[in-house]
């Protein structure tokens, strides 16, 4: 069992409510977490988690980073004490 | 398809009616295509070495076919022009309501040359066009003047929609921008320089005619279907409160944020970096333009509660700044109170000036006074005054803002073209090299975004057309790791790796020729960029352009579209005598290590060679010199525009007797400094 620190912003911040929680994992998989959430706050946390087209996590208008910057995959691995970052961005203007 | 053409001769007072053929929209798509091919015919009967500021430079106002027809993919005016702060092409697109109300008058493209005698404005209504005297309207701000307008001219037959510029323009500064409605500008490359250098204040449209649909009924159903994936595109919520501003927390993450002129690239202000926006000032949100279907633009009012600094703007009401106006007021002047950054954005729109641009330069100077590169002598030689050019203190930005805006001092002469020739022009007037202070790319134009660890990113900033430039060829699949989007692209995930270079050129090249497509059809980039596969504009939104126009294309001729624009606006400025070491970088993002975040010590150096080679290689361009090569231009049918560039020595591999432009590059005429 591993715990992992799940930040969000933005649109995940108003689905959830919260900035911040600890989850703990029975694997050590973003899957795992992806399921948790999606189990915890519904439809509308899924359609943001999860692309339906190809069950990976969603990419498009969406990024999902661990501590040092790099994006996450459905089958990455997460180390215990993990931050997860959960955002919805597009630049310019 | 046919367009609408509105040629104005402003020396004369000549005004003509043309119209655009159906074979022009074959050959350049319409919306930006169009806009550089009248440009570019411009300038074979006109000097394009000429100063920009001169009555032989053009100033074009263009809207793409799929612009006001109920698409939902929003709206997009194009200005094109010869940059006066960059002395190459410049353009500059903008939202709101005005591109399709100049499309409801009867018109597509207006045409503005030579220069007025005296202050005017052009008001079209319908196809009636008078040019009028605008001397009462001289001196006002951007959001004054299009009141005062919409006063004047009233709501008949439509609401009087406006393009104008501010204070800057009028004093012909480089870096002027040109505002829509009052309130949104079109900010790059300095169009507002243009008009003032025109004496042309604003141009106001009034219009109730429609638009012709090739296919009714099949843009109705493609809209329809849009407006339902859309709908299901969860991201696209998220988006609507926040527009670009969801940015600064995900930036902040990846480190992609710029701070006190990229001394950092991250925000240090609590405030700024949080989600306090939304909650203290966000009222409501509205559509720019009424053809959108996410609406991602809303309006602040400061009550005088939400943070001490804000009880210096109770009332001040405007649109929420955008992600680049919270980069340049909370990033490069390290602003730390949105009351102010917010503040900020109104006061560089209302004067008309790009903040991009005005950023660096005030980040440049403070930067210096940080470092004690300056004295308190030196500053009051150019501020004729004590100041104290103390990062984030909003009252010395403002005044600043009003230096350049107004040329009051020789703070403001020096940097009325931005943060490269300021520098520039300041090292050598001190005698000493301060260059590398300077926040650059091509053509001297600034951005504020961390750049070093992000490949794609960096060779964008030194290719763009219209110099240093986010929005010609996106850093959408490195930056983002879109590793999903690098396979769909080209077969393998490593364009999503920005950690090595491979394949990054190449993305500078392939989504520069899909930016040109959407620039060219009219619409809006963001909402490509909530699914690029789904909504990619060479085959999805191509099926609307077809409905549209009735010219109908597979996917392949479309790129092929894209890429032809692009090396359009390439063969203006090769003309110019613009080279490979042209398509450069500054000092700090090549060899000064990021000093912070996931990607501390990356430089751009790095990769910087490898990654323009390979963009050439992908463009079919001359690696050695930068230039296009006859080939390319004949496999994309610009045999025509091959034999100017062969005249003016300006091909690859082509040399002979004609003309021989190659000049170094430098800015339109030296300001000097005044006694």
């Amino acid at each position: 069992m591993i715990t992992v620190q799940a930040e969000y912003t933005a649109r995940f911040k108003e689905i959830t409510q919260i900035t911040s929680e600890t989850i703990q994992l029975e694997q050590p998989h973003m899957a795992e977490l992806a399921q948790i959430l999606t189990t915890k706050y519904g439809e509308r946390m899924e359609a943001l988690l999860i692309d339906p087209k190809t069950q990976d996590l969603n990419t498009n208008g969406t990024l999902f980073v661990d501590s040092t910057g790099r994006r996450l995959f459905i089958d990455d691995t997460l180390a215990d004490g993990e931050t997860v970052s959960f955002m919805v961005g597009i630049a310019g203007g | 398809m046919e367009g609408g053409l509105l040629r104005v001769d402003l020396t004369t007072g000549t005004i003509k009616k043309e119209r655009i053929p159906h074979a022009l929209f074959e050959r350049w798509v319409g919306g930006s295509g169009i806009n550089d091919w009248l440009m570019w015919e411009h300038f074979l009967k006109h000097d394009p070495m000429c100063d920009p500021r001169s009555p032989d430079n053009i100033f074009i106002f263009g809207v793409g076919p799929l612009a006001g027809v109920g698409s939902g993919i929003g709206v997009k005016g194009r200005l094109t022009f010869k940059s006066p702060c960059y002395g190459i092409f410049g353009d500059s697109a903008g939202g709101g309501k005005f591109p399709y109300m100049v499309r409801f008058s009867g018109f597509d493209y207006i045409v503005v040359t030579g220069k007025a005698p005296k202050p005017v404005y052009l008001h079209i209504c319908n196809e009636e066009v008078t040019i009028c005297d605008a001397t009462h309207l001289w001196g006002k701000g951007c959001e004054e003047t299009h009141e005062m307008l919409k006063q004047e001219l009233g709501d008949y037959p439509s609401t009087t929609h406006t393009l104008s510029i501010g204070q800057a323009g009028e004093n012909q500064v480089g870096i002027a921008g040109v505002v829509s409605d009052g309130w949104r500008i079109h900010a790059r490359s300095g169009g507002g320089g243009v008009m003032g250098s025109k004496n042309l204040k604003a141009i106001a449209v009034q219009g109730n005619g429609g638009v012709k649909i090739d296919n009714p009924n099949g843009l109705l159903e493609w809209s329809d279907d849009f407006r339902q994936k859309l709908d299901g595109n969860e991201a696209a919520y998220g988006f609507k409160r926040r527009g670009t501003l969801g940015a600064v927390e995900m930036y902040q993450r990846i480190g992609g944020n710029f701070w006190r002129n990229n001394q950092g690239a991250l925000f240090r202000g609590e405030e700024v970096r949080s989600d306090n926006w939304v909650k203290k000032y966000h009222k409501y949100s509205e559509v720019c333009s009424s053809d959108c279907y996410i609406a991602c633009d809303g309006r602040y009012k400061i009550e005088g509660h939400e943070s001490e600094q804000a009880k210096k703007f109770v009332g001040e009401t405007f649109r929420h700044p955008e992600y680049l106006t919270t980069a340049s007021g909370a990033g490069a002047m390290d602003i730390r109170d949105w009351a102010e950054v917010a503040h900020w954005g109104k006061i560089t729109n209302d004067y008309g000036i790009d903040n991009q641009d005005l950023s660096c330069s005030i980040g440049f100077i403070m930067e210096l006074k940080q470092r004690e590169l300056i004295s308190d002598r030196d500053v009051e030689e150019l501020f004729g005054k004590p100041q104290s050019l103390e990062w984030g203190n909003i009252e010395d930005i403002e005044e600043l803002v009003k230096n350049v805006s107004y040329q009051t001092n020789p703070f403001g002469w020096l940097f009325r073209d931005g943060a490269y020739w300021g520098a520039l022009r300041y090292s050598e007037q001190k005698g000493q090299n301060f260059m590398k202070y300077a926040i650059y790319g091509k053509g001297g134009a600034s951005f504020t975004e961390e750049m070093r660890p992000f490949p794609t990113w960096m060779n964008n900033m030194a290719v763009a057309s219209r110099g240093s430039d986010h929005l010609k060829g996106i850093g959408l699949i490195e930056k983002f790791q879109r590793k999903d989007l690098s396979k769909a692209y080209f077969g393998t995930p490593i364009a999503g790796d920005p950690t090595v270079p491979d394949l990054k050129g190449a993305c500078t090249a392939v989504l520069e020729n899909q930016v040109a497509l959407i620039n060219s059809y009219g619409v809006c980039l963001f909402h490509w960029l909530l699914d690029p596969l789904s909504y990619a504009p060479e085959s999805y939104y191509g099926e609307a352009y077809t409905a549209v126009t009735g010219i109908d294309r597979t996917k392949e001729e479309r790129m092929l579209d894209g890429e032809r624009i692009c090396n359009l606006e390439k063969a203006y400025n090769s003309r110019l005598g613009l080279r490979r070491e042209h398509d450069t970088i500054c000092e700090r993002w090549m060899h000064e290590p990021c000093p912070e975040g996931p990607n501390k010590g990356r430089v751009a150096a790095d990769m910087f060679e490898q990654v323009l080679d390979e963009y050439y290689e992908w463009r079919g361009w001359d690696k050695e010199t930068g230039l296009q090569t006859r080939k390319k231009l004949e496999e994309l049918g610009m045999e025509d525009v091959a034999d100017v560039l062969a005249a003016d020595n300006a091909i690859a591999g082509e040399s002979r007797s004609g003309r021989a432009v190659h000049v170094e590059m430098k800015a339109s005429d030296d300001p000097g400094i005044p006694d």
